[in-house]
């Protein structure tokens, strides 16, 4: 910050910072756009480079097509087919796989669990992911060691983590157990997943959470990093609190990254599995609606439950995400 | 308007253009791959070979290719991935590997979706049954699914250092006398939970009530795979509530209500935390229980003949094959490997008659009586002489008419209904009637 704040007055590439508030003094600074191609240039008239643009992203539809959109659209097809490879021939049944999934007690407390997942989830994600990009915000020594160490959950493979954290948890030979022990906070070795529902999913929700708030605190910090000092200093002027100055600027000026973060933290936590699957095998206290899609696919070989389940969460996935968009973002322009 | 028109016809044609040559990359690299293959099968032939065991040894290998020519790529992949590779794989009808691992709850299912070639133009089952004990558990109306790469038995294993401590100086030969012993070693303080039951909701929960249930004189399963467990009175009933009983009254340990099979043999059982496992896989003695980098009881542990209602009880049978999945691309090459993975002196050699190193780490016992003989010859394998007169004459398939082919929806309702019994969430007669239910609609 220090550097940046020393650095860019004497750039005359960068723009001038204005000062004047565009939304009438409420969202933040208005900062003009650089012109040209990475400021440097002129500015380029639409059309100019004819099919280049579209040639350079074409392999990437490409791909993109392949992957992702004709699986979707062969998901939303096959879910209204009977597609059992044990009771063939497939067959049009309409609504069909929808009614038996929903009227299947382990898919309904699949939905139920994992309605709990994403609640954990996204609000443990995204405070200790805002915790995290602030207490990152300012420079100091060893800054970068710490970023590091930071990331480094969300490298590790999903699966790698629960059988870490099996073992944190683990009610005979367990770390966790150990710690509170020590600490007289428990008598004796606990059991903690496995029987209480909530308290199994709010510990498997932890791992996963402990995976994506790196990723969820870079964001929050790329969007402090775009915050003008001046702001701060006037605050500081005036004799704002640190309170007053993360309630005031700081949080409502990081609304869009916030808002990306918490996108991605549901979109996770309803998506989850590996932690599921490692921690609590197929058991109903924490089945997630991935776990059960796996099985009822993979191991029941019902494909077209399994379409079906796949549609309803990709569609929660959207619809939710898009909620979360609709009320978090706000477009900030300094 | 004639220049915008102009424009997009420029942008589609770019895209098009670009399109193209992503597709023809793509051809391209596989068109290379096809020729390179095809260059590969004139000289000789590589085939993948996918098994839920560690590969033999590149020794062992490397003679198999000496001798025929046929180069092995080896994948070992942990069971449960597998079996979702091959469902993924056969599911979309493209070419996974030439040999894969065929288990015998998958028989019934490979049956009815063809996902595997049978073997009887190869391997003739009529002339086989004498050599190899468990292979009715590979046959299912008359075709031949897989070839048993091992002999698996569900047996009983005790610590007899801890019930010697405990006072027990004869093995318990019923159940009644087994819980007592148990009881007996938990109340003298040798062990504070003497038994290893792997209550995870997992494949090792299921195979641990049907070996209970046969130990009770039953079935889980009717020969018409109609529910046999639903009379209170019925072994399997009985079983459940035996089991759960277990776990409630603290013979268990508490957390291993989310352990799986192996890691209760590994933990518990190997690092002394339990002094018995009822229903142990055949090997462990060998492969776990006397391996001092891993265990703290060598030398300890021992099989015993597993009790029953009334006196021993039969020992079920969980084998592994291996097949031909139906994309193979070698399938002379797939039929030669997998008849020299079941030569006598490699199984033999797989599960410890050469020494160290020659063995498969994890591997059972050899698929066929010559494989047995030798290994008991080379008297280099614990136990081994007991294990293969259960496997000889003591041993059945855990389903006399061969796996449902619904059978994994089955066993998961059987885990999960057992796990959750266990942790309190429903009654035994709430999961008994749960897993019922789901038989009838299965169609059983």
């Amino acid at each position: 910050m220090a550097d940046r704040a020393a650095g860019e007055g004497d750039d005359p590439r960068r723009p001038a910072r204005s000062g004047n508030y565009r939304d009438g003094g409420q969202r933040g600074l208005t900062r003009k756009a650089p012109s040209g191609l990475w400021g440097l240039g002129t500015q380029r008239r639409p059309g100019r480079d004819g099919a280049l643009p579209y040639l350079m992203i074409a392999p990437l539809v490409v791909f993109i097509a392949a992957l992702a959109i004709y699986p979707t659209v062969l998901t939303i097809i096959e879910a209204f087919f009977h597609s059992d490879v044990l009771t063939p021939p497939n067959r049009f049944v309409g609504f069909g796989n929808f009614t038996d999934i929903f009227s299947n007690a382990q898919v309904r407390t699949s939905i139920e669990n994992t309605g709990w997942y994403a609640l954990f989830g996204v609000v443990l994600t995204v405070a200790f992911g805002t915790g995290i990009g602030l207490l990152l915000q300012r420079p100091f020594r060893g800054r970068g060691i710490m970023l590091a160490i930071v990331i480094l959950p969300w490298a590790l493979p999903g699966v790698v983590e629960g059988v870490i954290w099996s073992w944190i948890y683990n009610p005979t030979v367990g770390v966790l157990n150990s710690v509170l022990k020590s600490l007289h906070l428990i008598g004796q070795y606990q059991l903690f997943i496995g029987t209480r529902q909530i308290e199994t999913i709010l510990l498997i929700s932890l791992v996963q959470v402990w995976q994506i708030t790196p990723l969820a605190a870079l964001i929050v910090l790329a969007g402090l990093q775009t915050i003008p000092d001046e702001l701060y200093e006037g605050a500081s002027v005036d004799g704002a609190s640190w309170h007053r100055v993360v309630r005031s600027i700081t949080l409502p000026l990081i609304r869009p990254a916030l808002a990306i973060a918490t996108v991605e933290a549901l979109v996770m936590s309803l998506n989850i599995f590996d932690q599921v699957y490692i921690l609590n095998a197929n058991a109903t206290t924490g089945s997630s609606l991935m776990s059960t899609t796996y099985f009822i696919t993979f191991s029941d070989l019902n494909f077209g439950q399994g379409y079906a389940l796949s549609l309803f969460a990709t569609v929660v996935t959207i619809v939710a995400s898009v909620g979360i968009v609709k009320i978090l973002y706000r477009k900030v322009e300094y | 308007m004639p220049k915008r028109r102009n424009r997009n016809a420029g942008s589609v044609a770019a895209m098009t253009l670009a399109s193209a040559m992503a597709l023809s990359l793509v051809g391209t690299s596989t068109s290379v791959a096809q020729s390179a293959r095809t260059a590969n099968t004139k000289t000789d032939v590589t085939i993948n070979v996918a098994i839920a065991y560690p590969g033999p040894s590149k020794n062992l290998l490397d003679q198999f290719t000496a001798k025929t020519g046929i180069k092995v790529n080896y994948s070992y992949i942990q069971w449960d991935n597998l079996q979702t590779k091959i469902v993924a794989a056969a599911e979309a009808h493209t070419y996974f590997a030439d040999v894969a691992d065929v288990d015998w709850s998958k028989v019934g299912e490979y049956y009815q979706t063809k996902w595997f070639l049978p073997l009887n133009k190869y391997f003739n089952p009529s002339s086989l049954y004498s050599q190899y004990p468990q292979l009715a558990s590979f046959v299912r109306n008359g075709e031949l699914l897989g070839m048993p790469s091992d002999v698996s038995l569900l047996v009983t294993t005790v610590n007899t250092k801890d019930f010697t401590k405990a006072g027990v100086t004869k093995m318990p030969t019923t159940l009644a006398q087994y819980a007592a012993d148990l009881n007996k070693v938990k109340s003298g303080g040798v062990v504070q939970h003497p038994l290893d039951i792997p209550f995870a909701a997992a494949e090792g929960l299921s195979t641990y009530w049907y070996e209970l249930t046969a130990a009770y004189g039953g079935e889980v399963l009717s020969p018409s795979y109609k529910p046999e467990f639903t009379s209170p009175g019925s072994p399997g009933y009985k079983a459940m509530v035996w089991m759960v009983s277990a776990y409630k009254s603290g013979l268990v340990p508490k957390g291993n209500l989310d352990l799986e099979d192996y890691q209760g043999f590994s933990v518990d059982q190997a690092k002394n935390l339990t002094a018995s496992v009822f229903s142990d896989y055949s090997g462990d003695v060998g492969t776990v229980y006397d391996v001092p980098s891993s265990s703290t009881v060598v030398g300890d542990v021992s099989y015993i003949p597993t009790p029953g209602a009334n006196g021993p009880a039969p020992n079920l049978a969980n084998p592994d094959g291996i097949g031909i999945p139906a994309q193979a691309k070698n399938v002379s090459a797939a039929v030669t490997f997998i008849k020299w993975y079941d030569e006598a002196a490699n199984q033999a050699a797989f599960a410890g008659a050469k020494g160290p190193s020659e063995v498969i780490s994890g591997f059972p016992l050899p698929a066929n009586v010559g494989g047995l003989n030798d290994l008991v010859a080379s008297g280099k394998v614990p136990g081994a002489a007991e294990l293969a007169t259960l496997a000889e004459h003591h041993s059945r398939a855990i389903f006399p008419a061969g796996a449902p082919p619904w059978y994994p929806a089955f066993s998961n309702a059987v885990y999960t209904n057992l796990h959750s019994a266990a942790a309190g969430q429903e009654s035994v007669a709430s999961a008994i009637k749960a897993i019922a239910s789901q038989v009838a609609s299965l169609g059983g």
